[in-house]
């Protein structure tokens, strides 16, 4: 339970908070202030999981996002289990509970190891599908085996007890990366007055400076940091946001933040508060301040745990008090990695020797190593490190690194930790998440951000620039130049005073030569979690793939969660050396968002569960619930479906209340129904040039149905519209196309014919809508209203108004079904008032309230359309039968009467509604199946049309359908056939779509 | 007036349920926190008129001030006098609100005063309803909601925009520095209502009588 590898003082950790955690069962102790890596490395755990294809143990590499192996399992719970967390980002809370995520059946004896080893140069890249390509059917069953042994973690099974949402922010000025230069720009951006978000991926801001050995105005850096998130704090227009990694950078300077709001106080938020958070944000200006990453170097077995980043080495030890190892051994490139040694003397450890690729280093940081007796090896390289869960040695020989050739033999050290350092690369992503491609700068061997379309600056390492002061200054200048160009005026600063350091150019070197070719040399890794090895990318190469992008996709480097943050332009250097090009010929593949990976809950929000889609309802809606209605999603609406009896199912409660209809009353909720209120001396015009009929000699007082069309003369919507006055019409729609009549009729007006004087406001949700219908509607209507309801004071297709159970109502004499019917419109504030009293008149009358399904039905019965379900946008009037509704001598060419005309509109067999009985009464024809004349014709049949609705009737007791049937109004009394998917065929008889009624008798009463 | 029908579509007295009765918010009154971040109150039962015309016609403008006192605000603008208000929707659309109950005189008012012109006035008083949210954290509140930038530089008190809110549009008013007023369709009102629980559930949500 010690923790072993924790030094006695230091680090930035809270020692009097000792945190309990546990990880693949077992329980560590870690402080407040670790990061989950930190506080396995001081436990001396060395191994975290398995690799990917390989499956050899794998440890802590880095102590940013950038980490590949140490990519875990959090949670205790299936609810609360989070796959590919990476240790390095995640907080230690009590408690933790964290697993590999491979390693099957467990990461110290992996039975994909054994293979791994044995069959590991038989692994080339592709391995997974040359080998297991053929037969292509048994992939699937490769497949299940070879993700669970190799695979990263895995998705939870049950519901995330966790809210997430999203934050729509807006800002002038958005920096990006909290450390140095952030930091300045920020402290420019916010003294100026501007509207700035910082941002900050890590759990405190502050970046390098917080393990920082130099020091600002003399004082340790961190005490600088402290000073400006104070004065930031203080600024109202300042937003901090602190373990929010901006993950993409989208057109229009829309960038997108993953802020993670609870992560660091448990597996689940604290009640009430939200865990994740996805910022939206639109920054006038964009500040990129995102530093740059620590290159490894590529060396035999740099995979073995033990092996490790330089500037991560500093960072535990500085950071968390915690020293990875006793023994060091650095390979570097640069000067600026042997701060690692000093730290680690600091610490009071042993350096076993500095390994510098360079022949003659002299700079500050290389002179203060060299005062303090480290044996320095110039011109020379770990080449290869030894170790099978632990490095033990590393071996050091001089190298020429531009011939890629070790030139003396290797000198094995003891030592237990391995730290490289090939260079840092800028942090490009963002600044190229919108297609500019980064530049390779060969003075600072680096690529840097390329040209920019967006209205971005960067700052800082990310833009090469490294020195500390350097860094300071140009943060500064990039928040002054990103207020002044939003508006803000230019503040003045003082930064504070960096120690100055000399430092000499690194030499370029990324896959350390070894004295066996890399095909034979042990291997050497580039992309730890992908498995990707430089001999990998030299067979790639080799086998044609030139291009990075192929090399990336054939060899998968680059893939994985950290999207090859570590190994990528290792890679594409060993690809260009292997080419004979130069890294700039090479390019670097596409970065896309997002940089880090981002939960699916910070990507749904609080669209989910009841929020997923809004639900609209109507003024009714609790009493259909009281009378337990099942209900029918219509668009967003919900609407009852039908209202089952206890015991009944959809078909009884259909047949009930469609014979309550045809012989009493039922009760219908219309209220869905899209209801335009048109007013204007052109209303009429306006109606005439929308509708396919005419409504010159509509009197005030009536009402009409119309139909809608396209441009191209197809059906589009359908309604009742009646005259309120000379200048004034109602209009209803279906409920489905509310909103794109409303828009239709808009455009028209406004673009078409604005010297057309009428106005359109919608009043769907204004009116609630009863319908009542049957041959004791008028009866029961009479009891609860003052209207004349007698055949002659109030006929059919005629509006009245009223009142109804006490509140005026206007009330439509239309119908639906074929019954007497009447359309109760009230406001809706007193629809359930109304609704209570219409019902409890209506008991002697049997009132049944009805659904969707019998409306249905019953409109079926008499061959009415519903648009959507009779047309397809591909459907005339004419098509429908229903030419009596075309006004064909209209005066102004109305909408659509061009389009019916044309030749294809008007040819014959087309597709023609018609009804359909089945020849045995009891089989139901499914909607939807397609009809053909022969069914003994070979398959594929020609098909002759498809069945567009289809019911069972309990008033005719047969059952029926509606149909679009080539030709089919001529085919009256023929045979169709509906060869159905399981084998069967249905026969039916072509009939009129008008199955009941057809005089209009029962309506017209 | 005969070219236009004119209906007073609201009973003297009957049973009334606005578009949020059934949250029962009578009932959750007082029984939030009282260090709540936001408190919801339903301004319900107001009588809603959807006005169209031409706002550069002085006779229309004229027209409309005379009978509400209040001048026809440009685009984005509400004006507030009272109970009543005012508030530009589209470049010849507006809504006024007035006391429950007025709606119908009031109307009936206008359509004296805009005799002869081209203008359209409707009731759409049951279709809607006011949610006024108040407290510290209503703009963050709004800010998960609402793609629009209420920031008070570039949404002052005074200032109406339609926009998304959720995966809904509505009507967003700000109408005191720490106060705003949502114009909720009945239908959406469930979802909306919904929407607002979840999203002020980390800063406290009070209910208002």
């Amino acid at each position: 339970m010690s923790q072993i590898n924790r030094l006695s003082r230091g680090g930035r950790i809270d020692r009097s908070q000792p945190l309990s955690f546990s990880f693949n069962g077992q329980t560590y102790q870690g402080y407040a202030g670790d990061t989950l890596a930190a506080a396995l490395l001081a436990n001396g755990v060395d191994v975290v999981g398995r690799s990917f294809k390989y499956s050899r143990p794998r440890g802590i590499v880095a102590a940013g996002c950038e980490e590949p192996n140490a990519v875990l399992q959090i949670g205790s719970t299936e609810a609360a289990t989070i796959p590919n967390v990476r240790a390095t980002q995640q907080a230690l809370y009590a408690g933790l509970t964290a697993s590999s995520v491979n390693g099957w059946p467990s990461v110290n004896t992996d039975l994909m190891g054994i293979l791994g080893k044995v069959g590991g140069g038989m692994m080339p890249p592709g391995f997974y599908y040359k080998t297991f390509m053929y037969p292509q059917n048994l992939w699937l069953t490769y497949e299940k085996y070879i993700r669970k042994a190799a695979g990263l973690g895995r998705a939870p099974k049950e519901n995330d007890p966790d809210s997430y949402d999203y934050m729509n922010q807006h800002c002038d000025v958005l920096v990006v990366g909290g450390g140095a230069a952030g930091l300045a720009a920020a402290l420019a951006a916010g003294r100026s007055g501007a509207r700035v978000i910082l941002a900050d991926e890590q759990e405190e801001f502050g970046g390098h400076l917080l393990d920082s050995r130099e020091t600002l105005d003399g004082k340790p850096a961190s005490e600088w940091v402290a000073k400006v998130l104070a004065e930031l704090a203080g600024m109202a227009e300042v937003t901090l946001l602190p373990r929010a990694t901006v993950h993409g950078y989208h057109d229009h300077n829309f960038l997108t933040i993953h802020e993670r709001r609870t992560d660091h106080l448990g597996e689940t938020a604290p009640l009430g508060q939200v865990r994740q958070r996805l910022h939206r944000v639109r920054a006038t200006r964009v500040v990129l301040a995102t530093g740059a990453h620590e290159r490894p170097l590529v060396y035999s077995n740099n995979d073995v745990p033990g092996n490790m980043l330089a500037g991560a080495v500093s960072t535990y030890v500085r950071r968390y008090g915690v020293a990875p190892g006793k023994r060091l051994v650095l390979s570097t490139t640069n000067d600026y990695a042997y701060r690692v040694a000093l730290d680690w003397l600091e610490a009071g450890l042993q350096v076993v020797a500095i390994a510098d690729a360079r022949p003659n280093p002299k700079g500050a940081w290389v002179e203060e190593a060299r005062a303090k007796g480290v044996r320095i090896m110039t011109g020379s390289a770990v080449i290869e490190a030894r170790g099978s869960k632990r490095v033990s040695a590393a071996c050091v020989a001089r190298i020429d690194a531009k011939a890629h050739k070790v030139t003396s033999s290797g000198d094995w050290l003891d030592c237990d930790l391995v730290a490289s350092s090939g260079g840092y690369s800028p942090v490009v992503h963002l600044a190229s998440h919108l297609g500019g491609r980064p530049v390779w700068r060969e003075d600072i061997l680096a690529f840097v951000p390329g040209e920019g379309f967006q209205q971005r600056v960067c700052a800082g390492a990310v833009n090469g620039v490294f020195a500390l002061g350097d860094v300071l200054t140009d943060g500064f200048e990039a928040g002054v130049k990103a207020a002044t160009e939003t508006g803000f005026k230019p503040v003045s600063g003082e930064l504070p005073k960096v120690f100055g350091r000399h430092e000499e150019p690194s030499i370029a070197l990324f896959q350390v030569p070894h004295d066996k070719s890399t095909a034979r040399a042990p291997k050497q890794f580039v992309d730890q979690q992908n498995d990707v090895t430089a001999a990998g990318i030299e067979l790639a190469t080799r086998e044609g793939f030139e291009s990075v992008e192929h090399v990336k996709r054939y060899t998968a480097l680059g893939f994985g969660t950290d999207q090859g943050k570590l190994g990528n332009i290792n890679g594409l250097a060993i690809a260009a050396r292997s080419m004979g090009i130069s890294i700039t010929q090479m390019g670097t593949t596409m970065f896309r968002p997002n940089y880090t990976p981002v939960s699916f809950g910070a990507v749904a929000g609080r669209n989910c569960g009841a929020l997923f889609d809004p639900v609209r309802y109507t003024a009714l809606h609790s009493w259909h619930l009281k009378n337990g209605a099942e209900f029918e999603d219509v668009g967003q609406w919900k609407r009852p479906w039908y209202f089952p009896k206890r015991g009944e199912d959809m078909h009884a409660a259909v047949g009930r209340e469609c014979k309550a209809v045809r012989d009493s009353v039922g009760i219908l909720d219309a209220s869905t129904l899209g209801k335009i209120d048109i007013q204007g001396p052109d209303a009429r015009e306006f109606l005439n040039r929308v509708y396919t009929n005419a409504w010159t000699k509509l009197d005030v007082g009536k009402a009409r149905y119309g139909l809608m069309c396209k441009e191209d003369g197809m059906v589009f919507d359908d309604g009742v519209t009646a005259c309120l006055a000379d200048n004034h019409f109602v209009m209803t729609t279906t409920t489905g196309g509310a909103a794109r009549v409303m828009q239709w009729l808009e455009i028209y007006q406004q673009t078409e014919w604005p010297e057309l004087k009428v106005y359109f406001t919608s009043v769907t949700d204004h009116w609630a809508t009863m319908t009542l219908s049957g041959p004791n509607s008028r009866k029961l209507l009479a009891e609860v209203t003052d209207i004349d309801l007698g055949k002659d004071a109030f006929p059919f297709m005629t509006w009245k108004e009223g009142l109804v159970g006490g509140v005026p109502a206007r009330v439509f004499r239309i119908s639906f079904t074929g019954e007497l019917s009447y359309e109760v419109n009230v406001q809706a504030d007193y629809a359930m008032g109304v609704l209570e009293k219409i019902v409890a008149a209506g008991k002697k009358y049997n009132l049944t309230p009805y659904g969707t399904e019998t409306m249905h039905v019953l409109r079926a019965e008499k061959g009415f359309i519903i648009v959507g379900q009779e047309t397809d946008g591909s459907v005339t009037p004419d098509d429908l039968n229903m030419g009596w509704c075309v006004g064909r001598t209209k005066p102004f060419s109305w909408i659509g009467w061009r389009g019916m005309n044309r030749q294809d509109c008007m040819r014959e067999n087309r597709k023609q509604l018609v009804g359909l009985k089945p020849v045995n009464p009891d089989k139901v024809l499914p909607e939807g199946a397609q009809l053909v004349f022969d069914p003994k014709q070979p398959v594929p049949m020609s098909m002759v049309g498809h069945v567009t609705s289809s019911y069972f009737s309990t008033s005719m007791g047969y059952s029926f359908a509606l149909a679009l049937v080539k030709g089919g109004l001529k085919r009256m009394g023929e045979r169709v056939f509906a060869p159905l998917a399981d084998g069967t065929l249905i026969e039916a008889e072509i009939v009129s779509s008008v199955f009941l009624d057809p005089k209009g008798d029962r309506q017209n009463i | 007036m005969s070219t236009v029908n004119v209906y007073k579509q609201r009973p003297d007295a009957a049973h009334a349920e606005s578009p949020l009765f059934h949250a029962g918010l009578h009932e959750l009154a007082g029984k939030g926190k009282s260090t709540a971040g936001v408190v919801l109150r339903e301004k319900k039962l107001l009588g809603h008129l959807t006005l169209r015309g031409d706002g550069h016609d002085a006779a229309f403008a004229g027209a409309v001030h005379k009978i509400t006192g209040l001048e026809l605000p440009g685009a984005l603008g509400l004006v507030v006098k009272g109970e009543t208000s005012l508030q530009w929707l589209g470049p010849d659309e507006w809504l006024l609100i007035v006391p429950g109950g007025t709606e119908f005189a009031i109307e009936q008012k206008l359509r004296e005063a805009l005799v002869g012109q081209h203008y359209q006035a409707v009731n759409v008083s049951g279709g809607q309803t006011i949610v006024e949210l108040s407290g510290p954290k209503v703009r963050e509140l709004l800010m998960k909601s609402t793609s629009y930038d209420v920031h008070p530089r570039n949404f002052p008190v005074g200032k109406a925009v339609g926009t998304v809110f959720a995966k809904s549009q509505l009507v967003i008013r700000h109408t005191g520095e720490d106060t705003w007023e949502l114009v909720v369709r009945r239908s959406f009102a469930d979802y909306i209502w919904l929407w607002l629980q979840d999203a002020s559930a980390e800063y406290g949500l009070a209910i208002e009588a």
